[in-house]
């Protein structure tokens, strides 16, 4: 029994019904932002996130409803229907009299956020944490992310005796800073799965396959890297390419007929995606949401800050392949 | 190559051309979704429920392009957990949070926008060893690591204040932040057999039919681990080198 309760409020389900009532208090007050020019329409973009965020993947909501609902989320915000309103924000003054006052102890709800999400991970990472209750360590870190920031709520309202209202405004106010960015994540990790049934994966690996000639090692470590860099940057994803390239590429053009090491190109490979991931847009989570978090005027501008790095170590993926399967 | 095949590719083009005149991305990536699964053959609908055998809509066995949405969309909530962060950090920058970190790091005079790029980046190499995975950007870039890079930054600039610094110079600390998180979260998880990365190789190769250890792929991985952590020392070090330019130019 204790066992149940305990694993029900500690599943990855819980938060996100958490996040789930959150958004819904920034849909309420939206819907009472009469500042806020297209009111009704970003109100209801968050209160349908809102609703995904709880009831979804459970019976109440099939997923053919939350695929409408997505569709109808993305007209909102084609049609410019979500956007920024007043969130009575503080003064530079404001800000200072507030620091000299609090001082040093507004770093502690900040710190909980990652020591949570911290302990959450440690916790759960022994086999027996993990069986006792039904997690595993990689939600253990997102369930630990969830309550890190409850905890983080209740102790910044403590350390600042502010009001839950003004709490939610300020979360409201960054909340809407990014704006339909926030969803992106999750509709680019759909079109990935879209690309996956309608097998385009399969396509590149085919494509790769017919145009690079099999007796030149070189070009093959080039097409293996540049296959996998390109459709990474393709699905924002080097974990949806790496099977495509692993099985349609570096299989049968180089580890079976070379006799090579699989474990020794096959990482490789792997990372030489990730520098596809630092590359393209489609990365959205790790590209353009920091962007938006950070307010930055440019949503490309972390990609821009980041392609010499990318560009330098990919060659030296190719490189590297290619001496390793040279000299072992 | 079919007429066929080619025609499922036109979701790749619609994404690069969309992307490339900046049209919403939002609908940008819906619209790539639903052609590619069109041209696919995918039908709309799952047959089941209320759409049981319902023709056009519907093929048996299939899954449905919404459906798959939805699924996907369900899934992948994770992505945007971070929602539940943004009250709590907001409040405490309505506090002063951003000027307090900016103040504590102008305090040390070793802090360079630079070096503390790099520090996070072995940081985050060393999490990534430790087999802990974070979401860095919402949990430690915006709340903590920005606002310290500014405050270096203000020591570095001899600027008094945040407004002082060039509005350039503050976005491309932006930008080298979010890079430090990545660069390390990349190329660091690798270093741990208990990471999804090691565990995906690992998964696809025994399903190709060869028997690896963990342990040797994570052996592999340490080369380009450490040239990520060579090129992130450099192109931080390239910053505050041209910073200490732009001083000494004055």
């Amino acid at each position: 029994m204790i066992s149940s309760i305990s694993s029900a409020v500690l599943s990855l389900n819980s938060v996100y019904v958490l996040t789930g009532l959150v958004l819904w208090v920034f849909a309420a007050m939206t819907l009472g932002d009469r500042a806020n020019n297209r009111r009704f329409g970003s109100a209801l973009f968050w209160a349908i996130l809102a609703a995904i965020f709880v009831f979804g993947g459970s019976r109440y909501m099939p997923h053919w409803i939350t695929g409408l609902l997505v569709l109808a989320m993305v007209v909102i915000d084609g049609t410019g229907g979500v956007l920024r309103g007043h969130y009575n924000e503080s003064t530079k003054a404001e800000q200072a009299e507030h620091a000299t006052r609090v001082g040093n102890k507004i770093f502690l709800p900040v710190l909980l956020i990652p020591l949570v999400t911290f302990g959450f991970a440690l916790a759960f990472r022994p086999r027996y944490m993990q069986e006792l209750f039904g997690l595993d360590a990689t939600r253990a870190a997102l369930v630990g992310l969830g309550y890190g920031g409850v905890a983080a709520m209740a102790a910044c309202l403590r350390i600042t005796g502010d009001k839950v209202r003004v709490l939610m405004n300020e979360g409201r106010r960054l909340n809407d800073a990014m704006g339909a960015v926030n969803i992106l994540p999750q509709l680019l990790a759909s079109l990935g799965v879209i690309f996956t049934a309608a097998k385009v994966g399969d396509l590149i690996a085919s494509g790769i396959h017919h145009i690079i000639p099999a007796d030149n090692l070189f070009l093959l470590v080039l097409a293996t890297c540049l296959g996998m860099a390109l459709f990474t940057i393709v699905m924002g994803n080097s974990f949806a390419a790496f099977p495509v390239i692993a099985t349609g590429v570096l299989v049968p053009l180089i580890v079976k007929p070379l006799g090579v090491s699989p474990e020794m190109v096959a990482i490789i490979t792997l990372t030489a995606g990730s520098s596809g991931t630092l590359m393209t847009p489609m990365a959205a989570n790790f590209n353009i949401v920091p962007a938006a978090l950070l307010n930055m005027r440019d949503q490309y501008g972390v990609i821009k800050f980041q392609l010499p790095f990318a560009l330098t170590i990919w060659t030296l993926h190719v490189i590297l392949m290619w001496l390793m399967i040279k000299l072992f | 190559m079919h007429a066929a095949d080619l025609l499922k590719l036109s979701g790749i083009v619609i994404v690069i051309i969309g992307l490339a005149l900046r049209l919403r991305t939002t609908l940008v990536v819906m619209t790539a979704a639903l052609v590619t699964g069109l041209a696919a053959g995918l039908p709309l609908f799952s047959s089941e429920g209320i759409f049981e055998a319902l023709p056009f809509l519907t093929k048996p066995d299939q899954e449905g392009i919404i459906n798959m949405l939805g699924r996907a969309f369900t899934d992948n909530r994770l992505m945007t957990l971070f929602i539940i962060t943004l009250p709590a950090i907001g409040l405490a920058e309505r506090y002063g949070l951003q000027e307090q970190a900016a103040t504590l790091i102008r305090r040390i005079a070793a802090a360079t926008v630079g070096r503390l790029n790099i520090v996070y980046q072995l940081f985050r190499v060393l999490t990534g060893i430790l087999g802990i995975r974070l979401n860095g950007h919402p949990s430690f870039v915006r709340p903590l690591i920005f606002p310290m890079s500014v405050g270096a930054a203000e020591g570095e600039l001899k600027a008094r204040t945040a407004e002082e610094l060039p509005e350039d110079i503050v976005e491309e600390i932006k930008a080298a932040n979010s890079a430090s998180e990545n660069y390390g979260n990349f190329y660091g998880q690798n270093l741990s057999p208990v990471q999804p990365g090691i565990l995906l190789v690992f998964g696809v190769l025994s399903g190709l039919g060869y028997v690896v250890s963990v342990w040797t792929l994570v052996f592999y991985a340490i080369p380009i681990a450490a040239i990520s952590m060579i090129l992130g020392m450099i192109q931080f070090w390239l910053l505050d080198r041209k910073y200490q330019n732009k001083m000494a130019g004055r």
